[in-house]
């Protein structure tokens, strides 16, 4: 037998067959005869190269990639498991049976566990066409599989992708939409006030529309570039202590509170992961709708937290007008508002940015509500990693 | 009658130059405008090239950014270049708020940095300040030939 392999074939066969290649390492001429017949018993066409070293079986994987290989366990100069070896090696996902003599189960086991697909023993070859049935149906749902796992990849990529054009888009978009609309609202406004009373009373009143919309529209747009600048914000997070945050978003809000009579109180908060002026901004929303949206009493507004499964749990609960609960999802939409614009001054912006911010850390947000009056925002936030708690790093 | 100080505003908005000469219609310190559309205009009328031969340096520039040719940062650079054109004080009037130009702009000597406000009555007292200061408030260096 020549180191390049010898060829067996089936090819003579009037039955139909199941077409397979297969390689062989093998140094006796007559059991490889044995593997082919087994085979071909069983249904199988085999084409079959039969090697006996390292070489030629390198050689013949590279020239006739086989679909399987089927290696006796001891050879004179090679060792059956040394296929796994170069099969590594070569980046070839193709399955290798042993086809032995007599073989401990030790050995067999520890075999499988280096990464040959199963074993035959010789004197039982009439298990092997089962065997490598189930080794081509193994490796072809482990293709599938792997395909699947490759498209989700690339769907999940193209995603993302398309998601970061279309906030590009909204932000290119109002950012170059600033620019002409201060020229219609500068000079609708100068026309207000240079010809006030000179056009009749339509004349003043038009012009009035027109100015209020384009401020309106200004408004809007910087609420826009303000919600897309969330996901903008190149920060990857970090510890960020949320009393101190409560700390500094009570002092912005100081005149509110005042005004309102308005009541805070805190639990103790604690430290989670994300950017230090975006909690600032949910605080500042949260505790800023529960004072603008109050009651007939002065507003009292409790901020907790409490640790839940892996999670945080905030609640900013007030005594304010409530929300219905049908609309308990539809506040968190972006321009969503409940009232009329008269009563309530806003955009229907503050909470969309709210749970961006929140999502964005790999929090939720939701409002319950509580029955009578008032509501309970509440958000999650994973605990920090450890390192951002023990770790600190110098 | 007084002679008030000369401002050259440099703008590719013509709206917006428009806007300023409204802000300074009504005040009283006799602000001449004069107003040029990009930044090879206004290196040419600080030089006193072509057409601006006869041009007087100003006392002061008014500068957008975001100019055609040659822009606001470039001018800028060029004016603070030149020992006969630095002295001369340049507010940077701009619509950008990016921390990165307006950090830019003081690098470059800008002397002072104020954003374009979108509102009228915030833009005519941007541009009123703009006067008040360095027209009224501030000593400047003479304009010497």
């Amino acid at each position: 037998m020549s180191s390049a392999g010898t060829k067996l074939g089936t090819q003579d066969s009037a039955v139909p067959q199941t077409k397979l290649r297969a390689l062989l390492v093998e140094d006796n001429a007559l059991d490889a005869a044995l593997v082919v017949r087994a085979l071909f018993k069983d249904g199988f066409d085999v084409a079959a190269d039969v090697v006996q070293d390292e070489a030629a079986f390198t050689r013949m994987l590279r020239s006739h990639p086989p679909e399987i290989v089927l290696a006796d366990y001891n050879l004179p100069t090679w060792k059956g498991m040394e296929v796994l070896k170069v099969l590594r090696s070569e980046g070839l996902d193709i399955p290798m049976i042993l086809v032995s003599g007599a073989l401990g189960d030790v050995t067999a086991v520890e075999c499988i566990k280096q990464g040959a697909t199963d074993y035959v023993l010789k004197d039982g070859l009439a298990r092997l066409p089962e065997v490598v049935r189930r080794a081509l149906r193994e490796k072809h749902e482990r293709g599938l599989r792997l395909q699947a796992e490759r498209d989700l990849a690339k769907k999940a990529e193209e995603l993302a992708r398309s998601n970061a054009d279309l906030e590009q888009f909204a932000y290119v978009a109002s950012h170059d939409l600033q620019e002409p609309l201060r020229m219609v609202a500068a000079y609708t406004q100068l026309l207000g006030e240079r010809f006030r009373g000179k056009l009749g009373e339509d004349g003043d009143k038009f012009i009035g529309y027109a100015s209020e919309g384009a401020q309106r529209m200004q408004v809007l747009i910087q609420d826009l570039l303000a919600f897309s600048r969330v996901g903008r914000k190149e920060s990857a997070g970090g510890s960020v202590d949320c009393n101190l945050v409560m700390k500094e978003v009570l002092r912005t809000l100081e005149s509110a509170i005042q005004e309102s009579h308005a009541v805070v109180t805190q639990g103790d908060l604690p430290e989670v992961w994300a950017d230090r002026t975006q909690m600032a901004q949910v605080f500042q929303n949260l505790i800023g709708n529960a004072i603008k949206f109050r009651g007939k009493e002065p507003p009292v507004i409790s901020v907790q937290a409490e640790k839940n499964g892996q999670d945080w749990r905030f609640s900013v609960s007030d005594n304010g007008i409530g929300i219905p609960p049908e609309s308990a999802e539809n506040i968190f939409v972006v321009f969503q508002r409940l009232n009329a614009r008269s009563e309530y001054p806003g955009n229907g912006i503050g909470l969309a940015i709210c749970k961006k911010i929140i999502e964005r850390y790999g929090g939720r947000i939701w409002v319950e509500s509580k029955g009578g009056s008032g509501s309970i925002f509440k958000f999650t936030l994973p605990l920090p990693p450890l390192e951002a708690t023990d770790g600190k790093q110098a | 009658m007084k002679t008030g100080l000369r401002v050259l505003h440099v703008d590719d908005n013509p709206a917006d130059l428009g806007l300023a000469r409204e802000a300074l219609v009504e005040s009283a310190r006799h602000t001449e405008i004069a107003s040029v559309e990009d930044g090879m205009e206004a290196m040419a009328y600080l030089d006193r090239r072509g057409k601006y031969v006869n041009a007087i340096r100003p006392d002061l520039v008014i500068l957008d950014l975001s100019l055609p040719k040659q822009d606001g940062h470039a001018v800028l650079t060029a004016i603070k270049a030149q020992p006969e054109l630095r002295r001369i004080p340049v507010v940077i009037f701009s619509s950008s708020q990016l921390g990165k130009d307006i950090e830019r702009c003081y690098d470059l000597g800008a002397n002072c940095y104020v954003g374009k406000p979108g509102n009228l009555k915030d833009f005519f007292s941007a541009v009123k300040s703009i006067e008040e200061f360095w027209c009224g408030f501030v000593s400047l260096p003479r304009q010497g030939e």
